[in-house]
């Protein structure tokens, strides 16, 4: 039996469930963090996720109950700086002051408790100071 | 030198336009001497785009530090490889080979169709001119690599982590492919402005489009293997937006080279054809909006730059051109033929189309997902692994159940009966599979066990089809030499299930093990017993290298080290981590070590067993072979395709 244009219908019927599934995923049970530079975390509590540049000191160490303590500042540098205590496995060994990173975790009381902290790759397109 | 390079490029800039403005007159006119004249400024764009990539290359060789570009990606103890690999290291200079590979593939496109094709090829100089117009401009106004100084007397040098082999390739490779989408969009396009919409503009570019896919598919495999032996986070793919770039249009491009055989052979899905080839290309420009504009949080330090705004007014400039080309024309991409039957070949194409779009789509959603909460909730959402690992198994699981079914259902319609015959056989080998790994312990992972089964079904088909084919043509050469296209395509699907076992088995049944380590102690992991002996520092010209030292008994038995390197030149850390491959099992054991104190003997680490890993790497060799066997050139085919195609040249 041929039908008149079944293409047509499955077209329109797939891309109707795919959409459906996607907008209900992420509305519903979707895995979405929000993300703020430290100087936008004032007012916001709960889980997030924080972009920004280290600033010193950093001290303590990620697998004790105290973490790994330092600071966050926008990546341009400017803005209040924000404290981050981070537990978990090692920081990746690019970690140090001046590098942008993501820490994800709870913020209360001025301060980000962190278990994930990601050292942004310094992957091509960034040129470094030339010695004169 | 950096004059003849500004020169060079302003000259590519100029030739571009006219292949784009007088090419375009040439066209709608009719006039085949300024057709020609158009084309032969590509030509001669390439040539001058090529002389500039030579002033470029020359001046990373001989560390000339008065051009800025060389100056911030390179210094004196750069070996020449990855000096020559700075070429594309920064912006400047990918932009640059962008280019070339543009107007050079634009160049032996047109150069190879010229006359077979010589109405369509008319619009696809135009075209494409209009594309090489955009990067010439960019980088003569925008970002050249030509800037220059006062030299300095060393440059700063390209990150460790970027000096590996994988980064002297993996670049090249992605360009290859993103850049080699460009064709097909140019020739579908050239159709849609010439009104020869029949499916000659498919055969010209068939092997243009596969190439790019080849080229983007083991590009991102080449990214991968670098990140797990780089980087040294045990992973191979993070979902990173810069990494869902290069995914997203070669997910389109998946779909395109599987749809354009149901146009070739039945003279359907013409707008779908159309909407894919225009969906692959801009994804394909707008992963480069991506990357460069800094909108989205990416774990890839790319910095923001102004061309991001070049270039995302260039995607929305060209969607816009390829909506109202395909709706303008619309009239002409009617069917020839109805799809008869939803139990038939091009119904499961059909169906494999749709997962592939919507796995495309589902990506860009979860990367722009950012961008949108912004706009329309004022703070920035980012979506984790969860979402894409999602989606990933609703669509990427029947994906390989219909990579089985496909080759084996027949064209136009077939029953229930027939299809449960046909199926009968690798039904019951992924079956019995089925069982077996849940006997063997398996089926702790219910994704894992059905991607597993799925697999044992679509290589069972596979195999079905070898033997029958075989048997037919008397020799398994004969028969993939009579259809390079159908078997290679077979090889590349046994790529994609080898592909799929490696992820299951490396993310479904790894384990993962982490502690603190004292001279002397031992740690037991999956079957393995790993005691810290010591720690080293191996003697090295530009670093100072620590090791932790293990010895390993288990299913292997030997030492292993890992640890970090200090560089002097730039002054970068980069983690070295320690592989053991264990290739009867596909298996590695992965050791981090951090944290190392030389003084009290006290390290770190954490151990990984990734079951079935290598496979993925694997996988990319075999893909990388199928995809050439389909590659080759067929003159059997191309005879098939001459007669077929007769009345549309006529």
């Amino acid at each position: 039996m041929a039908t008149r244009n079944p293409a047509r219908l499955i077209v329109a019927l797939a891309v109707a469930a795919v959409l459906a599934v996607f907008l209900l995923y992420t509305a519903v049970a979707g895995h979405s963090t929000p993300t703020y530079t430290p100087s936008q975390l004032a007012g916001h509590a709960g889980s997030l996720a924080v972009v920004g540049k280290v600033v010193g000191p950093v001290a303590g160490d990620s697998h004790s109950s105290t973490g790994l303590r330092f600071g966050m500042r926008n990546i341009d540098g400017k803005g209040h700086v924000v404290s981050i205590v981070y537990r978990g496995d090692n920081p990746p060994p690019l970690f140090k002051v001046g590098r942008d990173v993501v820490v994800s975790g709870t913020y209360a009381n001025g301060r980000v408790s962190s278990s994930s902290l990601i050292t942004k790759c310094p992957s091509k397109y960034q040129a470094a100071k030339t010695p004169s | 030198m950096a004059d003849l390079g500004r020169a060079a490029l302003v000259v590519s800039l100029g030739l571009s336009l006219y292949a784009l403005a007088v090419g375009g007159y040439a066209a709608a006119t009719n006039r085949r001497r300024l057709a020609f004249s158009a084309r032969n400024a590509l030509f001669c764009a390439f040539g001058s785009t090529l002389i500039a990539a030579a002033v470029l290359a020359v001046a990373l060789v001989r560390h000339d530090f008065s051009f800025q570009y060389v100056a911030a990606h390179t210094n004196r103890t750069l070996p020449t490889q990855y000096a020559l690999s700075a070429f594309w290291g920064g912006q400047e200079g990918s932009l640059l080979l962008w280019l070339l590979i543009l107007t050079g593939y634009g160049a032996l496109a047109v150069a190879l169709n010229r006359t077979l094709l010589r109405d369509l090829v008319a619009w696809v100089v135009p075209v494409l001119g209009g594309i090489a117009t955009f990067f010439a401009f960019v980088l003569v106004a925008v970002a050249s690599p030509f800037d220059t100084q006062t030299a300095p007397v060393d440059g700063a040098g390209l990150t460790p982590s970027l000096q590996n082999p994988y980064m002297v390739a993996h670049p090249p490779m992605l360009y290859l492919g993103y850049v080699g989408l460009s064709i097909p969009f140019a020739f579908a396009a050239g159709a849609l402005l010439s009104g020869r919409t029949d499916e000659r503009w498919i055969v010209a570019t068939r092997r243009w489009t596969l190439a790019a896919w080849m080229f983007l598919g083991f590009g991102q495999l080449l990214g991968s293997h670098w990140a797990y032996v780089e980087v040294g986070w045990g992973g191979y793919y993070a979902w990173d937006p810069v990494e869902n770039a290069a995914l997203m249009p070669w997910l389109a491009a998946t779909a395109f080279l599987h749809s354009v055989m149901i146009q070739e052979r039945k003279g359907m899905l013409k707008v779908w054809n159309m909407v894919l080839v225009a969906l692959a290309f801009e994804l394909s420009v707008f992963g480069t909006f991506l990357t460069r504009s800094g909108v989205v949080n990416s774990i890839h330090s790319f910095a923001k730059s102004p061309i991001g705004s070049w270039f995302l007014a260039f995607v929305v400039i060209s969607s816009l051109f390829s909506v109202a080309l395909i709706l303008w024309r619309l009239p002409l991409l009617k069917a020839r033929t109805k799809l008869e039957s939803a139990l038939s070949r091009e119904a499961v194409f059909l169906y494999n189309n749709l997962l592939l779009v919507a796995l495309s789509l589902t990506i860009l959603w979860g990367v722009i997902f950012p961008i949108v909460t912004q706009l329309f909730k004022g703070e920035s959402r980012t979506i984790g692994r969860p979402y894409y690992d999602f989606f990933l198994r609703s669509f990427g699981l029947p994906l390989l159940l219909l990579m089985g079914i496909g080759p084996l259902i027949a064209w136009r319609r077939t029953s229930v009966r027939a299809l449960a015959r046909v199926l009968a056989l690798p039904a019951a080998a992924a079956l019995a599979s089925g069982v077996l790994l849940v006997v063997a312990g398996a089926g702790s992972s219910r994704p894992g066990l059905i991607a597993y089964t799925f697999s044992s079904f679509v290589l069972a088909t596979i195999i079905v089809e070898l033997v029958r084919g075989t048997r037919a043509t008397g020799s398994l050469f004969a028969l993939v030499s009579r259809n390079r296209r159908r078997y290679g395509g077979y090889v590349v699907h046994a790529a994609v299930v080898l592909l799929a076992i490696g992820i299951a088995g490396s993310s479904a049944y790894g384990s993962s093990t982490e502690r603190r380590l004292t001279t002397g102690e031992s740690m037991k992991v999956n079957g393995y017993t790993l005691t810290l002996r010591g720690i080293v520092h191996p003697p090295n010209q530009n670093a100072t290298e620590t090791r932790a030292v293990f010895d390993v008994h288990g299913r292997w038995n030997g030492t292993i080290m890992s640890g970090d390197n200090q560089y002097r030149n730039p002054p970068e850390p980069s983690r070295e981590v320690g592989i053991k491959t264990d290739w009867l099992r596909a298996e590695d054991l992965y050791v981090i070590a951090d944290d190392i104190n030389t003084k009290t003997g006290v390290i770190y680490v954490k151990v990984l067993v990734k079951p079935l890993v290598n496979l993925i790497w694997i996988a990319g060799i075999v893909f990388l072979f199928g995809s050439l066997v389909a590659l080759w050139p067929d003159a059997r085919e191309q005879r098939r395709l001459v007669t077929r195609l007769a009345p549309a040249r006529a």
